[in-house]
C-alpha cells in the first residue's frame, strides 16, 4: 500500500488554506480585539443602583455639574456626591419615588450606595480632573453627551492613544473657561481660537506627552 | 582620585573581604553580575527558541479583555466638611518611643492614615521622622497585631473582662489595694499619671512599678547625684564647638534623638558656616553613629572608657590628679582632647550613652562641670518622666514580691517582661503565681501568653492620649482611623479599675485637660483643645529649667570601678539595643527587620559583633555560629566581623528571637537569655565555642558593587580653608554632542555627606511612600532587596578603627542616563525637566537597564512582591503605581509629590516655589542631609548647595550628567593628634 492515498493532496491543501487561516484569523484577533469595544468597552452602559439620569438633572434642571461633583475643580478625583447632595431635593419631591428607595435606604442605614464604574483607569495611569477643566478641557470632552444621558455610558475608549490624540495637538479640545461645564457648548465664529486658547492657558504641548505626566 | 594629598591615598572599602580582595569576594562578585557563559552551558539554542516564541506569542494576549469585575464608586452617606476626594489631608498627633513624645502629621487620603511625617512645630522632631516612626504606619495595619480579649486560651467578651476587673476591685477596696500591682513602661502621659495616682488614692496599698529593658537609670541617677535633685538632661548642640562622645546614642536614639542630630549636623557643613565646624571625639566599645561621624575616634573596652574618662577628667582640673598618672592606653590622644575640650570651655559638651556605668555618667557631667557647660551645652530640666524610678529594682522588686506571694493582681501595660525581663528572673512562673494577671499589648506576646487576660492594645494612631517630648512638651494623641481589630487604651483600661464601666478615651483625656487648662491660664478650653490638636503640641507645657550645676568636687565622689584581676583577659559581652527593633518592641515590623542596619548592613538578623582581631584570635570567621557562655547560660549566635568594635568585646543586640508576638517571632537569636540584673548591659562571657556550624547573614553592603571607583570624595577642614576649591576635579566636556538644553525646570537634589549620619529614616520615609515591598531574607541573600534609597557604608583605614562615610544613593537621573539607551521598549525615557522616568507598564522585564546602570539603583520585581504582602489593600499609597512581577523600578525623585505640586501650581497660574517639592526621604531626614528643587533656579537651596565647591557628582568620567550630586566630606582633625593614631 502506498504511503499516500489518493487524497493525499486534497488532505495537504485543505490543512495548508487552514493552517494559513488559522493564522490570519489569530494575527487580526490579536489585532482587532484590543482596539474593539469589545475590549474597550467603549458605549459601556452598566445598570445602576438608582437609574440615575444626567439628562433630566443637568439638561432638565440645568443643575451645573459642580453641585454633585464638587472636587473636579481642586481634586484629581471629580468627587461623587453624597448621598446627602441627593436628598437636599429628593427629602422634598420625589420623596416616595419607588425608583429612589435605594438612595432613602442609604440614608437611613448609613450606608453608602454601590454605584458601578462607568471609567476605569488602570492602576497605573494618574488622570487629574482639576488640571483639565482649570486648562479648558470641557467635561463632554471625554464623557461625551453626558447631558443627554439617560444612563451614563462611556464614550470613549480611554486608550492611550485617545488620550495622545489630545496631549499632542490640544487645540481642538479648548474652549474658553466659563463653557467648561456647558455640556451643549459648540464652537461659534467668535470663540478665541484653540491657538489663542492654547496660548493663554500656557499650555505647552511638547511636555504634555512625558511618560511621566500621566505614569507615576 | 581628586583630592589632595591627605585623600589621595586613601583606599575605601565596604566589607572585610573586599578589603582582603579575597577570592571569595570575586566570585560573590561574579555571582551577582553573571557573565553570559553561566547561562550558555544550561539552556540550548533550540530551547531558547521555543521559549522566545512562546513568549511573543502569549504575551500579547495577557492584555486583552476588559475587566472581569466591574469597579465600584461608593460615595459618602455624609460628606464630612472639608475631606475632598483625592487630596492629602494632615492631623497631628504624636507618637512614643520608650515613653518620650515626637510630634507626627498623619498623612491621610480619603480619611485613610497612609504615611507619617514629622511635625516642624515640634521639639523633637521638627519635621524629621525616624525610620521607626516612619515604620509605625506598617504596624497600624499590621493583620497578625491580636484582635481579641483573651483569658487563659478562651476568646472573651470585654464586658466579661470588666466583670472580672470589677469583681476584683470590690475585693481590693476591702482591703485599701493591698496586692495590687501596675506594671508599666516609662510614663510621661500627664493623664495616665493622673489616673495611675488616683488610683493610688483609691488603693493606697497599690504600687506601681516601671520596666523598660532599655532603661536610662545610670544616666538618671547620675544627674540626680550630680546635681543633688531629680532631673532630667538636655543638651544643646548650637553653641557646642567640641563634642566627646562615649559611646553616646544623642543622635541615634536618645529622646530627642531627631532635634540634636538636626543641631548637630548644622555644626558639620564648613560650606555653609564660613569654614567652621565643630569637632568630636569618640570613643566606644560597640560603634556607634557619633562615633561614625566622629573626627577621632578609639574603639575601648569597658574598662578602658572608665580609665579614659578619669583620665580626661584629671585633665580638665575636674578630678584628682592622680587619675591622669595612672596608665592609660592612649593618653598622648586624650590629652589632645582634653586640650581641645579646655579651649572650649563653656561651648564644649561630653555624652555618655545609656549603656555606660553610673559612674561614667558621674565622671562626664563632672567633666561638663568643669568645662562650663552647664546652662550651656547642658541644660538641666525638671524631670519629664512622670515617676522617675531606677527600673531594673522597680522590676526586681516586682518580682520579689511576686515571690513572696505579696502580689494578688498585676495589671501590665504595654511591657513584655516575660521576654525583656533579666535572665535570672523565671518571669513567666512567677505569672502563674499572680491570682488575676491582665496584659495589655498591642500582639499575643510572651507576657500576653503568660497571663490570664491579654487585652489587645488600641495602637496609638487609633486611640486617645497624651505624651511629653524630651524637653516636657505636652502633645495631645488623637486617633488617625477607627480602632482596626478593636482593641483598648490605656486609659481605658484604668479607668475600668477606676469605676467606670462604660470609659472612653477622649472623655477621659478631655476631662484631664479641661482641669489642666485652667492651670495652664484659663480661656476658653474648647479654643485650646481645638489649638493643642491642630497644632499637635500645647504651649509652654515644656519642663521649666533649671539652673543647677554640679558641685565641683563631685568627680572625687565617684567610686573607682571594680578592678580587673590582672592577667585574665576575658571576653567581654555587651548588650545593646539593636538599631531597628530595639528591645524587641519593633520586631514584628518587616521594614525595620528588613532595613539594613546602619554600620553592619545587616537585615533580618542579629549578629554577635567581633573586631576584627578578637575574630582573628578566637579563630572564628564571619557567619560562623559560636557558642557563647556565661555563668548561668548559653547561647548559639551567629558571628558578625564588624570593624571598629573593641577588641575582646562581643557586642549582642537585643530584640530578636521573640518566641511570641506577630511576624518577628523566632527570627534572631535572643540576647535577654545572657543578660543580667545587675549590670543590663555587659556580662563576662565564660566561655566562647565555635559550634563548627555556620549561618548565612544576609548584610547587603556587599551588593551593588561599583567597582572600586572613587566615589566617596573627602578631605580635611584645613585643607578646605587653605583652597575652598581643592575637591574640584577639572571640568571636562567629554561628549561630542551639544548638551539637552532644559530651559524650564530641572528636578534635582544635592546630598550632603557631612550631613548624614546613617540613620536609615530616609530609607523608611522612601519605603512607606513608594509602596516598596520587603522581599525577605532569602531574597535580600540573592541581592533582591527592593529599596529604592539605600545608604551605602563606606570604610577607609585600618580594619581595626576604620573612617566611616555614609553616602545615600538613589537615583541619580544622569542627564545622559545608561539606562535609557539600552532599553529595548522605551520603559526608562527622559521628560522635559530632566527626570529619569521609569513606565512601569512598558517594562518588559530585560534587566538590561540595571546592568547598564553604574551606581547599581534599579531594583527588579522578579517575584510579586507587592501582592504577598500581608498589608490591607488600604494601606497602600495611592499616589505611587504598585508594581507587578517582572517590572523594574527605581527612585522617581517622588515624582507623585513633583506632579502634585506642579498641577496645583499649574492650575492657580503660579511658579513653583522653592521648597514647595520636598521629596520623601528630605522630609524625613533629621539632618537636612537631603536637598530638592529646581537647580534652574538660582536662588533655591539646591542651586546653592550644588554651587558650593565641595559639591561632586559620582563618577564624573563617565560623562553621565547626574542630577544627584554630593557635598564632599570634611573632617575636622585635630592637628595635636597625629595620624595612625587617628
Amino acid at each position: 500500500m502506498a504511503i499516500f492515498g489518493p487524497r493525499a493532496n486534497l488532505f495537504m491543501n485543505v490543512a495548508l488554506a487552514a493552517a494559513a487561516v488559522l493564522v490570519a484569523v489569530l494575527l487580526l484577533a490579536i489585532w482587532v480585539v484590543p482596539v474593539s469595544g469589545y475590549n474597550t468597552q467603549k458605549r459601556y452602559r452598566p445598570q445602576q443602583p438608582v437609574p440615575f439620569s444626567h439628562q433630566h438633572h443637568v439638561s432638565g434642571l440645568g443643575l451645573d455639574c459642580r453641585y454633585c461633583h464638587t472636587a473636579v475643580e481642586v481634586s484629581s478625583n471629580a468627587g461623587m456626591p453624597p448621598t446627602e447632595t441627593c436628598m437636599t431635593c429628593h427629602s422634598q419631591i420625589w420623596t416616595n419615588a419607588a425608583l429612589l428607595a435605594p438612595v432613602r435606604q442609604s440614608l437611613a442605614e448609613k450606608k453608602p450606595l454601590r454605584w458601578t464604574r462607568v471609567y476605569t483607569l488602570p492602576d497605573y495611569v494618574y488622570f487629574d480632573h482639576s488640571i483639565h477643566v482649570a486648562k479648558g478641557v470641557g467635561c463632554t470632552e471625554c464623557h461625551g453627551p453626558i447631558g443627554d444621558m439617560s444612563l451614563t455610558w462611556k464614550a470613549s475608549t480611554l486608550e492611550m492613544r485617545w488620550c495622545l490624540s489630545c496631549h499632542r495637538d490640544p487645540a481642538p479640545h479648548l474652549r474658553p473657561k466659563d463653557q467648561v461645564f456647558n455640556p451643549h457648548w459648540h464652537r461659534t465664529s467668535d470663540t478665541p481660537s484653540g491657538k489663542q486658547l492654547m496660548a493663554e492657558y500656557h499650555i505647552h504641548p511638547e511636555t504634555l506627552t512625558d511618560c511621566g505626566v500621566c505614569h507615576r | 582620585m581628586s583630592g589632595g594629598n591627605e585623600t589621595a591615598g586613601r583606599n575605601y572599602w565596604r566589607t572585610l573581604q573586599e578589603l582582603a580582595d579575597s577570592t571569595e569576594f570575586a566570585a560573590a562578585v561574579e555571582r551577582e553580575a553573571p557573565r553570559f557563559r553561566d547561562m550558555l552551558g544550561t539552556l540550548d539554542r533550540r530551547r531558547f527558541l521555543q521559549l522566545m516564541a512562546a513568549s511573543l506569542a502569549l504575551g500579547g494576549l495577557s492584555g486583552c479583555g476588559p475587566e472581569a469585575e466591574p469597579r465600584q464608586l461608593l460615595p459618602y452617606v455624609e460628606q464630612p466638611p472639608d475631606l475632598v476626594p483625592g487630596r492629602w489631608r494632615h492631623y497631628a498627633t504624636a507618637t512614643t518611643h520608650e515613653g518620650y513624645a515626637t510630634g507626627v502629621l498623619i498623612s491621610h487620603q480619603m480619611a485613610r492614615p497612609v504615611k507619617v511625617e514629622g511635625n516642624p512645630d515640634h521639639p523633637a522632631s521638627r519635621g524629621a521622622a525616624s525610620a521607626l516612626i516612619q515604620a509605625s504606619i506598617l504596624t497600624l495595619y499590621d493583620p497578625r497585631r491580636s484582635h481579641t480579649i483573651v483569658r487563659d486560651g478562651q476568646i472573651e467578651s470585654w464586658q466579661s473582662l470588666v466583670g472580672a476587673l470589677f469583681e476584683r476591685r470590690n475585693a481590693l477596696r476591702k482591703n485599701g489595694g493591698d496586692g495590687l500591682r501596675l506594671l508599666t513602661g516609662t510614663v510621661t502621659s500627664p493623664t495616665l499619671a493622673a489616673q495611675i495616682a488616683a488610683l493610688q488614692q483609691a488603693f493606697p496599698a497599690m504600687r506601681w512599678h516601671q520596666w523598660e529593658p532599655l532603661a536610662r537609670d545610670n544616666e538618671m541617677l547620675a544627674a540626680r547625684q550630680a546635681l543633688g535633685r531629680p532631673c532630667e538632661l538636655t543638651y544643646d548642640l548650637g553653641p557646642a564647638d567640641a563634642i566627646f562622645a562615649v559611646e553616646s546614642d544623642l543622635i541615634s536614639a536618645a529622646p530627642g534623638h531627631l532635634a540634636y542630630a538636626r543641631q548637630f549636623a548644622a555644626r558639620r557643613r564648613p560650606a555653609e558656616t564660613d569654614g567652621t565646624m565643630s569637632r568630636v571625639y569618640a570613643i566606644e566599645s560597640t560603634p556607634t553613629l557619633i562615633g561614625a561621624k566622629a573626627d577621632h575616634r578609639l574603639p575601648l573596652k569597658p574598662a578602658e572608657i572608665d580609665l579614659a574618662l578619669r583620665y580626661l577628667a584629671a585633665a580638665v582640673g575636674a578630678g584628682p590628679q592622680q587619675w591622669a598618672q595612672r596608665p592609660t592606653p592612649h593618653a598622648e590622644w586624650l590629652s589632645a582632647a582634653a586640650e581641645d575640650l579646655m579651649q572650649h570651655r563653656g561651648r564644649a559638651l561630653v555624652h555618655v550613652g545609656r549603656e555606660q556605668p553610673l559612674q561614667s555618667h558621674l565622671l562626664a557631667q563632672a567633666i561638663n562641670g568643669a568645662l562650663g557647660g552647664f546652662g550651656t551645652t547642658v541644660k538641666p530640666i525638671e524631670p519629664v518622666m512622670a515617676a522617675p524610678m531606677l527600673q531594673q529594682q522597680s522590676l526586681r522588686e516586682l518580682f520579689a514580691d511576686i515571690g513572696a506571694g505579696k502580689v494578688e493582681t498585676l495589671v501590665m501595660l504595654d511591657t513584655n517582661p516575660v521576654y525583656s525581663a533579666p535572665a535570672e528572673l523565671d518571669v513567666a512562673a512567677a505569672l502563674r503565681q499572680v491570682k488575676l494577671s491582665v496584659s495589655l499589648s498591642l500582639y499575643v506576646d510572651e507576657t500576653a501568653a503568660a497571663s490570664n487576660w491579654h487585652v489587645p492594645l488600641a495602637h496609638e494612631y487609633e486611640a486617645w492620649g497624651d505624651a511629653r517630648a524630651f524637653d516636657g512638651t505636652v502633645s495631645i494623641q488623637q486617633p488617625q482611623v477607627r480602632r482596626l481589630y478593636g482593641g483598648r487604651s490605656p486609659l481605658e483600661l484604668l479607668a475600668v479599675l477606676l469605676g467606670d464601666t462604660q470609659p472612653e478615651d477622649r472623655a477621659i483625656v478631655r476631662q484631664f485637660w479641661q482641669q489642666e487648662a485652667q492651670r495652664l491660664g484659663g480661656g476658653d478650653f474648647e479654643r485650646f483643645w481645638h489649638e493643642a490638636l491642630r497644632h499637635g503640641l500645647i504651649e509652654q507645657t515644656a519642663a521649666a529649667p533649671l539652673s543647677a550645676t554640679p558641685p565641683g568636687d563631685l568627680a572625687r565622689h565617684v567610686p573607682d570601678a571594680a578592678p580587673e584581676a590582672p592577667g585574665t583577659v576575658r571576653t567581654t559581652l555587651l548588650f545593646r539595643p539593636d538599631e531597628g527593633v530595639r528591645d524587641g518592641r519593633y520586631a514584628d515590623n518587616a521594614w525595620l527587620l528588613e532595613m539594613p542596619r546602619p554600620l553592619t548592613r545587616l537585615t533580618w538578623d542579629n549578629a554577635a559583633l567581633l573586631a576584627p582581631t578578637t575574630a582573628q584570635k578566637l579563630g572564628i570567621k564571619n557567619e560562623d555560629v559560636i557558642e557563647i557562655a556565661t555563668g548561668a547560660a548559653k547561647l548559639l549566635a551567629p558571628v558578625f566581623v564588624l570593624p571598629g568594635q573593641a577588641a575582646d568585646c562581643i557586642t549582642l543586640p537585643l530584640g530578636f528571637g521573640r518566641r511570641g508576638g506577630g511576624l518577628g517571632a523566632g527570627i534572631g537569636f535572643d540576647a535577654y537569655r545572657l543578660r543580667g540584673g545587675n549590670d543590663p548591659w555587659s556580662a563576662a562571657a565564660v566561655s566562647i565555642k565555635k559550634t563548627g556550624a555556620t549561618m548565612q547573614l544576609a548584610s547587603i553592603q556587599g551588593h551593588d558593587h561599583v567597582a572600586a571607583r572613587d566615589l566617596i570624595h573627602e578631605g580635611s577642614l584645613g585643607q578646605y580653608r587653605k583652597d575652598p576649591k581643592f575637591m574640584k576635579q577639572v571640568e571636562t566636556d567629554q561628549s561630542l554632542y551639544p548638551p539637552y538644553e532644559y530651559p524650564g525646570r530641572a528636578w534635582a537634589m544635592a546630598i550632603d555627606l557631612n550631613s548624614c549620619i546613617g540613620c536609615q529614616a530616609c530609607v523608611i520615609a522612601c519605603q512607606a511612600e513608594n509602596n516598596i515591598p520587603t522581599v525577605g531574607k532569602e531574597l535580600v541573600l540573592q541581592s533582591r532587596v527592593m529599596h529604592w534609597l539605600r545608604i551605602d557604608r563606606y570604610y577607609s583605614g585600618p580594619p581595626d578603627n576604620p573612617d566611616v562615610a555614609f553616602e545615600p544613593m538613589p537615583c541619580m537621573h544622569c542627564e545622559n542616563a545608561p539606562c535609557e539607551v539600552v532599553c529595548p521598549v522605551h520603559a526608562t525615557v527622559h521628560d522635559h525637566e530632566g527626570l529619569n522616568l521609569m513606565v512601569y507598564n512598558r517594562c518588559i522585564g530585560t534587566r538590561f537597564c540595571s546592568n547598564n546602570c553604574p551606581y547599581k539603583v534599579r531594583r527588579f520585581n522578579f517575584f510579586a512582591y507587592a501582592m504577598n504582602e500581608e498589608r490591607v489593600p488600604e494601606s497602600w499609597n495611592p499616589e505611587v503605581t504598585v508594581r507587578g512581577r517582572g517590572v523594574m523600578e527605581k527612585c522617581t525623585y517622588c515624582i507623585q509629590r513633583i506632579r502634585t505640586t506642579e498641577i496645583d501650581a499649574d492650575r492657580e497660574s503660579r511658579k513653583i516655589h522653592d521648597g514647595e517639592v520636598v521629596t520623601a526621604c528630605q522630609q524625613s531626614c533629621p539632618t537636612q542631609a537631603i536637598v530638592f528643587g529646581n537647580r534652574n533656579d538660582h536662588d533655591s537651596a539646591v542651586a546653592k548647595r550644588k554651587a558650593s565647591p565641595l559639591d561632586y557628582v559620582l563618577l564624573e568620567d563617565l560623562n553621565t550628567r547626574p542630577r544627584t550630586s554630593y557635598t564632599g566630606l570634611i573632617r575636622n582633625p585635630n592637628p595635636a593628634i597625629k595620624k595612625g593614631e587617628t
